[in-house]
């Protein structure tokens, strides 16, 4: 018991480190790499910003979509009772766009991509598509890992701002449709109370969160082992380990922004 | 034949190497030298350690001991840089191809030529055309790997290896999994290579008809133990059971599978 617990920590320090590590191979690639006459490839860098980014549209749409309507209901239904109907189209701008959007479109991109990138790159590695690479002096951190990083940190934020406005659009359908407020007084209430600075925190988590999924998914892949058992393994751990990583650091922005007043 | 271009100059050079995996000493004190030109045949059973030996001289896995020296660099303790550079000079055939699955054919061959040459695109594809031709394979260009044979990937695999026209190909077992004819296609190919081109060719495998076929000099390897090097005609004529064994594929003899298998015949109730 005690042996295995002592694994478990060993294993997660390993984790820990070799994350790290595909962190600062990541930064080489992308800040020096390119002085030394290695620039990662444009084209691959566009294909992945169309898997990431143009793909995932519909599915964060309609997740947000609805996100925005449930909220709209729920905050309507306690609001009522204070005769503050008004204040859903406030309640659900600010809360999808500093917790909800980037979130939840997070998560759904962990879901898509962050599986796909470790099986992908798991496949690779397990019929020594990898090893080919490394033989071929072509460093698989520069030509798998840098494309799909880059693609997740540009795309992701672009996601979650399409997130905000869906769901927006959402909260909008229950005001206007179902709660009878002006859609000008609804649009006019959403703007007073949403900040900049609100949609600014919901960004900067959505960054954070690009590099979580971006690292976990490739470091999983690159790690695998055994046969498709193995990539079975890794893609599920690439999810579970960014959700819960997601999640975590969220916790942990919020309470940045919130003791720092911002 | 051997040392037929480069007058005894030596092209790769394993000084006293040793590899671990866990506790088990996968490869045990193995020293010879690949000279250049010659094509180098290291045969031995599966699991043997010819893999890894081969990952060692690619400087894909680390030996815990020992050294290799390619030309005049320690590839085992040089930098990722040096080792880079070196690496742009070999081509490797891998066991099961290792093409990329997401290329076609040709974007597979021009791969290194992209990644390592400045060349313009149309040259590319005009070298990718010859290495194609070279192997028999014009005309399936824009096939993805999951559509060929797995005779056709080798040779896709070849002409990606000699895509850069390297100085050493290495082969990790060329004509496991294929029939006669492709394996014979095959061993021909590694041949013209080694004399035409003048490459220094390592091949792995346990294929007894290309062994003889193509070698300069053949090294047996036999759990993780080099046990026997020389000219074919002195692997032939070894006194060595267990080469004798190995080159007439007779079952019973020192090399011997079951042994290992401790409570066997418990299990079998004997
Ligand atoms: N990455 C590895 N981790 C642990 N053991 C390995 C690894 N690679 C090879 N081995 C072990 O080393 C031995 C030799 O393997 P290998 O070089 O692939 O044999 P061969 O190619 O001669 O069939 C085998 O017993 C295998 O289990
Ligand atoms: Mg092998």
């Amino acid at each position: 018991m005690i042996s295995n617990l002592g694994k478990f920590f060993i294993d997660v320090f390993f984790h820990i480190k070799g994350v790290i590590n595909l962190f600062f191979a990541n930064i080489y690639w992308i800040f020096i790499g390119p002085f030394k006459g290695k620039p990662p490839k444009i084209e691959h860098i566009f294909y992945q910003m169309v898997f990431v980014g143009l793909r995932s549209i519909l599915i964060v749409f309609f997740i947000t979509v609805f996100t925005g309507i449930v909220l709209a209901m729920q905050t309507a239904y306690q609001l009522e009772k204070m005769g503050a109907v008004i204040y859903v189209a406030a309640l659900v701008a600010v809360s999808l766009c500093r917790e909800l959007s980037p979130v939840l479109t997070s998560l759904v991109v962990a879901g898509r991509v962050g599986s796909s990138i470790a099986a992908e790159i798991g496949t690779m590695k397990v019929s020594e598509q990898i090893e080919a690479l490394e033989t071929m002096a072509i460093n698989p951190v520069r030509f798998l890992v840098i494309p799909r990083f880059l693609a997740l940190f540009f795309m992701l934020p672009c996601l979650t701002i399409l997130g905000n406005l869906a769901g927006i659009f959402g909260g909008f359908l229950v005001g206007v449709g179902s709660l009878n407020i002006n859609p000008d007084l609804y649009l006019q209430t959403t703007f007073k109370y949403l900040k900049l600075k609100d949609i600014f925190t919901g960004l900067t988590k959505s960054f954070v969160f690009a590099l979580i999924i971006a690292l976990i998914g490739c470091y999983e892949g690159l790690n695998t082992r055994g046969g498709a058992e193995g990539v079975g393994r890794a893609t599920t751990r690439a999810v579970v380990i960014s959700f819960i990583l997601i999640i975590f650091a969220d916790c942990i922005i919020t309470a940045i922004f919130y003791f720092s007043k911002m | 034949m051997a040392q037929k271009n480069c007058n005894d100059k030596i092209a790769i050079s394993l000084r006293n190497v040793s590899k671990y995996f866990g506790d088990k000493k996968t490869i045990d004190n193995i020293s010879f030298d690949v000279h250049c030109g010659e094509t180098f045949v290291i045969m031995g059973c599966s699991g043997s350690g010819k893999s890894t030996l081969l990952r060692i001289m690619t400087g894909i896995i680390k030996p815990e001991e020992g050294e290799v020296i390619i030309n005049g660099k320690d590839i085992v303790r040089c930098s990722h840089q040096e080792l880079d550079e070196i690496r742009k000079n070999f081509g490797m055939l891998f066991q099961y191809s290792a093409l990329l699955d997401s290329l076609t054919v040709e974007e597979n061959v021009a791969l290194p030529l992209k990644e390592h040459t400045k060349l313009a695109p149309d040259i590319i594809k005009i070298i990718v055309k010859m290495k194609l031709s070279l192997v028999g394979l014009r005309g399936y260009e824009n096939y993805y790997p999951s559509q060929i044979s797995g005779g056709m990937r080798k040779r896709v695999g070849l002409a990606r290896a000699i895509a850069l026209d390297p100085d050493i190909v290495f082969y990790d077992e060329p004509t496991s999994g294929l029939d006669p004819v492709v394996g014979g296609v095959i061993d021909k190919l590694i041949k013209d290579l080694s004399e035409k081109l003048l490459i220094t060719s390592v091949v792995v495998t346990h294929d007894m008809m290309s062994v003889f076929e193509i070698s300069d000099r053949i090294a047996m390897v036999h759990k993780g133990q080099l046990i026997a090097i020389g000219t074919p005609e002195q692997i032939k004529n070894s006194t060595n059971p267990y080469v004798q064994q190995f080159i007439n594929g007779r079952p019973d003899g020192p090399i011997d599978f079951f042994k290992e298998d401790i409570g066997l015949k418990e299990i079998l109730g004997l």
